[in-house]
């Protein structure tokens, strides 16, 4: 292409992409130099490392990296676990697929934090579930639910509100595959598992990655559901985050917000990454 | 033993009854296919033997052994589909191997079938490639070495060749049937073009609306139909009602046709007083001296190459003959003689 070719595609870019770069570039680049010390909000702006050091060095800080990639790769994991088998399930319409299809996805039209307060009234003290348990006799008194310390109720919550859109990326996926592919792989002796592990999973890869890795940033990034349903004991990035600017320490809570890019970023790629080397089909000829 | 046995098969989807019930027995590298127009039933019974649909009623038996409720997983069959099915995330190598390491197939043995069918395919030089990097005829080489390198007891084609040139085809078809000759496979075969039927199987298994209309050689099914269809359905035959008037001799029967009297000779008796009678276009005597002669106004006439079809009205019905090296032309009279023996009682006429 000659440059005024360059150009012309360029200047048709702009409005949009251009737009985009734009604002998502001076928040990454405000974070990033605000950890740094700029863009002092409360005092004088000194470029300066002290930020990261200190933080860095914090324990609360770690254990909120830790945790929050354990929600990150937890809820995706179990989101795409969840959202295969009803894929393949709803792959072929039959009666009532459709209803049953919409009812899976709903929680995509339910906010977060609705969410958070139903789940927290199911699981509360002298909620729904432990009378249930109670009045089947399962248990004998109630049980305290809320605010695990191992995040399960978070984990629950996440898997519920992302399983849907895993469900919706992994369906169309799935249906891509024609009967006949499988129906060889049948033929030539797979057994469910491996159909799935040497067909599916290989063709599905890049819905599973696309859905591994969004799910993962959202998750990895949860303030709503921590602040409701999670852990006392711990914190998540984004708590963290918030827990520093509410005190006036904006340059701490650029250093957690920086470092919680990093984490999407990096743990995206490698959660990706991860998924093509272990399911491309090839290594398990 | 790679006998295939079905007994009163049935096949229900809801309310439609897709194959009401078949019964038929192939016998060990017998090479059989079953044909019929869209919508007969012939791929429904080839699914049901190899395992992909599970009968309503009626049994299976391949290799002496039940199968009737045996997943296709467990089944000793291979199946070539009509769309290849090959893996497109795997290379031909990988695509062909796929099956002997399902079955756990030693390495070695592994890498001698593999050889051989890649030699026997000449698919050597394809071996590395994904299947969106071959041509179709070379694709349907991978789906057919891949069932071939199973060894399986039965192979099962669902037209296999349909989406191939007509060229290809014909290579195809001959690579095909010598592929089976020689492993000795026992073959089941379903195609709708009826000149793949004929050119490759021992026996051509002809269907209806699920039932079997006929199942014979090739060389039966096309000199001694038994039904109309048969008749129409194979090489396009000239059927017509006609009235037993009498018999002539001991094997010479004298009907009344709208195409005036006929004499046909037949070694069995005819079913009822009125019935279909057929003869084929191409069993004309042009000299018009013989017997049952008839003698047209050729309304339309259509070059094909070897020979030339001339078509005729009688009885608000058409007919078709074809000759060599016609001279006559449309609108001239033709008069043509069919001997006794090349018109063929079927069914009674309903």
């Amino acid at each position: 292409m000659t440059w005024r070719r360059w150009l012309q595609v360029i200047l048709l870019l702009t409005p949009g992409l251009g737009l985009i770069v734009a604002l998502i570039g001076t928040v990454v680049y405000i974070a990033i130099v605000q950890s740094f010390g700029l863009y002092n909000l409360t005092g004088e702006s000194l470029l300066s490392a002290e930020h990261w050091a200190g933080v860095l060095e914090r324990r609360a800080y770690g254990r909120a990296v830790r945790y929050s990639l354990y929600i990150g790769i937890l809820s995706a994991l179990f989101s795409v676990a969840l959202a295969y088998p009803l894929a393949l399930w709803l792959r072929k319409p039959f009666t009532g697929s459709v209803a049953v299809g919409a009812i899976l996805k709903a929680p995509l039209l339910v906010h977060g934090l609705v969410a958070a307060f139903l789940f927290i009234n199911v699981i509360a003290y002298h909620g729904v579930l432990n009378q249930f348990m109670q009045w089947i006799g399962l248990w004998e008194g109630p049980r305290r639910l809320q605010n695990d310390s191992n995040a399960i109720g978070v984990l629950i919550l996440q898997t519920w509100k992302n399983m849907p859109f895993a469900l919706l990326i992994l369906t169309g996926a799935v249906q891509g595959i024609s009967d006949d592919v499988l129906d060889a792989a049948r033929d030539l002796g797979a057994g469910s598992m491996a159909r799935f592990r040497k067909v599916i999973a290989p063709l599905t890869i890049s819905a599973m990655q696309a859905a591994l890795v969004i799910i993962f940033i959202g998750a990895v990034a949860d303030f709503s559901f921590q602040v409701i349903a999670g852990p006392t004991n711990r914190q998540s990035m984004a708590q963290l985050m918030v827990f520093y600017k509410d005190g006036g320490r904006w340059h701490d809570a650029a250093v957690v917000g920086v470092s919680l890019m990093v984490v999407a970023l990096v743990g995206s790629a490698l959660l990706a990454f991860a998924a093509r080397f272990i399911l491309s089909g090839r290594r398990f000829r | 033993m790679g006998t295939v046995q079905v007994n009163g098969l049935q096949m229900r989807f809801g309310d439609f009854l897709a194959l009401p019930d078949i019964s038929v027995s192939v016998d060990e590298g017998e090479f059989v296919t079953l044909l019929g127009p869209s919508g007969c039933g012939k791929t429904t019974l080839l699914k049901l033997i190899s395992g992909f649909l599970k009968p309503t009623a009626g049994t299976i038996h391949i290799a002496g052994k039940e199968v009737t409720h045996v997943p296709p997983e467990t089944r000793d069959t291979a199946m070539c589909f009509q769309s290849y099915a090959l893996f497109p995330h795997l290379s031909v190598r990988e695509n062909l191997e796929f099956g002997l390491r399902q079955k756990r197939i030693a390495a070695a043995e592994r890498d001698q079938r593999l050889d051989r069918v890649a030699e026997q395919l000449k698919l050597g030089p394809q071996l590395e490639k994904l299947p969106n990097q071959l041509s179709g005829g070379q694709q349907q080489r991978v789906a057919l070495g891949r069932a071939l390198i199973m060894r399986p007891t039965v192979i099962l084609f669902d037209e296999p060749l349909s989406n191939l040139d007509a060229k290809l085809r014909d290579t195809v078809r001959m690579e095909i049937r010598r592929i089976q000759k020689d492993y000795n496979l026992t073959a089941i075969y379903v195609t709708h073009d009826q000149s793949e039927a004929l050119a490759l199987s021992d026996r051509v298994m002809i269907m209806n609306g699920g039932r079997i209309e006929q199942i014979a050689s090739p060389e039966e099914l096309y000199w001694s139909p038994r039904t109309s269809f048969v008749a129409d359905f194979i090489g396009g035959a000239n059927v017509l009602d006609a009235e037993v008037i009498g018999g002539k001799g001991e094997d010479h029967w004298v009907l009344s046709t709208p195409l005036g009297e006929l004499v046909a000779a037949s070694g069995t008796e005819p079913k009822s007083k009125k019935i279909k009678i057929c003869w084929r276009p191409e069993v004309v005597q042009p000299d018009g001296n013989g017997p049952n002669r008839i003698e047209t106004q050729i309304s339309e006439r259509s070059f094909q190459g070897s020979f030339t079809d001339l078509f005729f009205t009688a009885a608000e019905q058409t007919f078709r003959v074809q000759l060599p090296e016609p001279t006559v032309r449309s609108g001239e009279n033709l008069a043509f003689s069919i001997r006794p023996q090349d018109i063929v009682m079927l069914e009674s006429m309903q």
